[in-house]
């Protein structure tokens, strides 16, 4: 029983940490999908005097990646319905040119801004409408959900790294006297931690077993069948058999810290 | 016959070197000699005997232990220096997770010996102390006596080129201090080991030859 007690005393703030580990890698592939649906469906709308080509929108702005001319038959269509034929031509000449501009990513509104700005420097370029009223708070909405969850993951480390500091102080007082006969009988640092190394690398492996236990069952079975869509479009994202790696790689990198800190403060004999 | 232990100019301090408890002592102990180290409380006996098995560096001067000079030891060098030597604490120093056989073979297993060997050696090491019966027993198990003769066989395992000796029997009763006596001169009779014991009081029934060195005002001072 105190084994056991023993080493969850370490699994769970250590699967609390690697839960957030693989909380903030779901979450930055999903966010980066819907990140990615929301730049391809944004487009700014810009209207110019004479036709223009995409590099010239990219030397005006690096962010601009297409450029859509609109078709001014099609607008005029629209707009002169019921005219005759040298009307219509007329407005057709007297039309400006309209372009649907892409951007490289998610900006925020200061950013569109910046491009309006830089389009408007160019004296062809006759008006630019960037829709930043919706544009801004569909960003806002956005950047919350993902603050607040990245705040909570680093509250949710902290608080392990702190549970994770009372388990070495307990190691340190369980093995200290050991690590100490044996270091004043000329044992090596390696044989002296042996015990805690094997303790913590048991601690490391279960605690990324069990994480990615949690996740490959929220991939395989809880997704499909929650019938929430960003879950069901995004199942994917949810874990990748690279996650093991990095989880195992962070837990490893942890309890080696957590190690060699109690090892270091157990040197030395104790009067 | 060589010196085991060589001391010259030594000064050990504690501190940044502010607060110094050996200035300037100079002595050398020879091999297979038996030597007892005397002095009053607070004299700086255990201090000495820390600064042997490299716990406490020289602030100035050397302290050459099987010729290694220990003011100037890399640490692979002096856990290679360790190994040789057998030390024996008044706590006794055992670990008590581990069983007495265990406690008693530790130098061999750091030497990397094989389990049949630290097991045989176990087994006679712990016949050669009386506590054969022990063996599975966990140091709590046992009295003050016995786990400071625990102590003694984990000291003589490898038949170390010397064995330092903290108080052995500042906690045991007259009974087990005589057993201590016996086995600590055993080995230096037996072995050819150096003893250096550091205590308030030289033992009345003790029979071999020995040195006596006194720590008197920060100096280290032979008795004749």
């Amino acid at each position: 029983m105190k084994f056991i007690k023993n080493h969850l005393m370490f699994i769970l703030p250590l699967m609390a940490i690697l839960l957030g580990i693989e909380f903030y890698l779901v979450f930055e592939r999903t966010t980066n999908t819907y990140e990615k649906g929301l730049t391809e469906g944004y487009s700014m709308l810009v209207v110019t005097k004479d036709p223009v080509e995409l590099s010239t929108f990219q030397a005006l702005n690096k962010h601009i990646s297409s450029s859509e001319k609109l078709k001014r038959d099609a607008i005029v269509s629209e707009v002169a319905k019921g005219v005759n034929k040298s009307t219509s031509e007329a407005i057709l000449n007297a039309l400006p040119y309209f372009y649907n501009i892409g951007l490289d990513s998610y900006l925020h509104s200061s950013e569109l801004e910046m491009i309006k700005k830089d389009l408007e420097s160019d004296t062809n370029i006759k008006k630019v409408e960037t829709f930043g009223g919706s544009y801004n708070s569909s960003y806002k909405l956005f950047s919350f959900i993902k603050f607040t969850l990245k705040i909570f993951i680093v509250f949710m480390t902290i608080v392990s790294l702190f549970l994770i500091i009372k388990q070495m102080e307990i190691w340190k007082y369980a093995h200290k006297e050991r690590m100490q006969v044996m270091e004043i009988f000329g044992a090596p640092m390696m044989l002296r931690s042996g015990v805690l190394f094997k303790v913590a690398f048991i601690d490391a492996f279960f605690s990324t077993l069990l994480v990615s236990a949690i996740f490959f069952y929220l991939k395989f079975y809880w997704a499909g069948q929650s019938g929430i869509d960003i879950m069901m479009q995004n199942q994917e994202a949810l874990f990748k058999m690279s996650d093991i790696g990095i989880l195992f790689s962070s837990s490893l990198l942890i309890v080696i810290i957590a190690v060699y800190s109690v090892v270091f403060s157990s040197k030395g004999v104790q009067e | 016959m060589s010196n085991v232990i060589h001391a010259s100019h030594l000064t050990l301090a504690y501190g940044k070197g502010e607060k110094e408890v050996i200035k300037d002592a100079n002595f050398s102990i020879k091999k297979g000699e038996f030597v007892f180290i005397t002095g009053p409380s607070g004299s700086g006996k255990s201090t000495l005997l820390k600064a042997l098995y490299g716990q406490l560096k020289p602030s100035e001067g050397s302290l050459v232990v099987g010729g290694l000079d220990l003011a100037n030891i890399a640490q692979g060098k002096l856990q290679e220096l360790r190994t040789h030597m057998g030390i024996i604490f008044q706590d006794y120093k055992l670990v008590n997770e581990w069983s007495v056989s265990k406690n008693v073979v530790l130098p061999l297993m750091i030497a990397g010996y094989s389990t049949e060997v630290q097991e045989t050696q176990a087994r006679r090491l712990l016949k050669h102390v009386k506590l054969s019966e022990q063996a599975d027993k966990y140091p709590l198990e046992l009295s003050g006596g016995e786990q400071q003769r625990v102590g003694v066989a984990r000291a003589l395992a490898k038949n170390p080129v010397v064995i330092l000796a903290d108080e052995p029997t500042g906690n045991l009763d007259d009974y087990s201090s005589n057993v201590i006596w016996d086995l600590m001169e055993n080995a230096c009779q037996q072995l050819d080991t150096t003893v250096l014991v550091v205590t308030h009081k030289i033992p009345t029934i003790f029979s071999l030859p020995y040195r006596h060195f006194i720590i008197e005002s920060k100096g280290v001072y032979e008795v004749h």
